[in-house]
């Protein structure tokens, strides 16, 4: 199971390549506070004024193209960047392995009677 | 994510658990030894798979007379289901954030 987004921005690919993989750029949107190496196997941490940090991995990152972090709890993000017509698609997918799982068992009818 | 939820999906990891859960919804409730009887396991290693998934929230234990009868519950699953919502809003929030950081007129320099 995973959850995808996407959105255009007016800008090109190696604008929004910037904002995406950049700390000072990535706490103007992602977290108030960003610590990211991004190099494969870089860390990451990020911190939101409400007192949540997440700490991630990079798991893979191929430049302009794709960046892909681990989080401590095993669920993954990977934002990738496609060229558009009027800017670049940044394409968010952000999954956790044993979502599948439960949500079959939820869709199952006679698990939501019982 | 919440213990809660870490507690469920960790429950759900195991497929001889997946299983009795499978089943326990099927039937409505089940004795440890009716699920022996029907599942390839042992009914020992039936009760030990309900301790954890009662720990977990999965299901609910009743003594009846000399049994132990178990049910299903689905609330952790509804718990999940509301925690995939919650970082799909989250992603709907930065996105526009994104979108508006970007849409600013690059800062003069200095």
């Amino acid at each position: 199971m995973q959850i995808e987004r996407e959105i255009v921005l007016p800008i090109p690919r190696e604008e929004a390549w910037e904002a995406l993989t950049e700390p000072e750029r990535l706490e103007e949107w992602f977290a108030n506070d960003v610590e990211l190496d991004a190099v494969p196997g870089g860390e990451g941490v990020f911190e939101w004024d409400n007192g949540e940090v997440r700490h991630a991995v990079v798991e893979s990152i191929e430049e302009l193209e794709r960046l892909v972090l681990r989080w401590d709890d095993d669920g993954t993000v990977e934002l990738e960047l496609v060229e558009h017509p009027a800017g670049t698609l940044v394409h968010v997918r952000e999954t956790a392995p044993e979502w599948g799982i439960a949500l079959e068992l939820h869709a199952s009818a006679a698990w939501a009677t019982a | 994510m919440g213990d809660g939820v870490g507690a469920v999906f960790a429950a759900l990891a195991d497929p001889s658990r997946r299983t009795i859960v499978e089943r326990l919804a099927l039937a409505g409730r089940a004795t440890p030894t009716e699920l022996a009887r029907v599942l390839p396991m042992t009914r020992q290693a039936v009760a030990k798979h309900l301790a954890t998934l009662e720990h977990a929230g999965l299901v609910r234990a009743r003594r009846e007379g000399r049994h132990t009868v178990y049910r299903p519950d689905p609330a952790p699953l509804r718990d999940a289901g509301a925690w995939l919502d919650r970082v799909g809003a989250e992603w709907d929030e930065r996105l526009a954030a994104l979108a508006r950081h970007v849409g600013q007129p690059p800062q003069a320099a200095p």
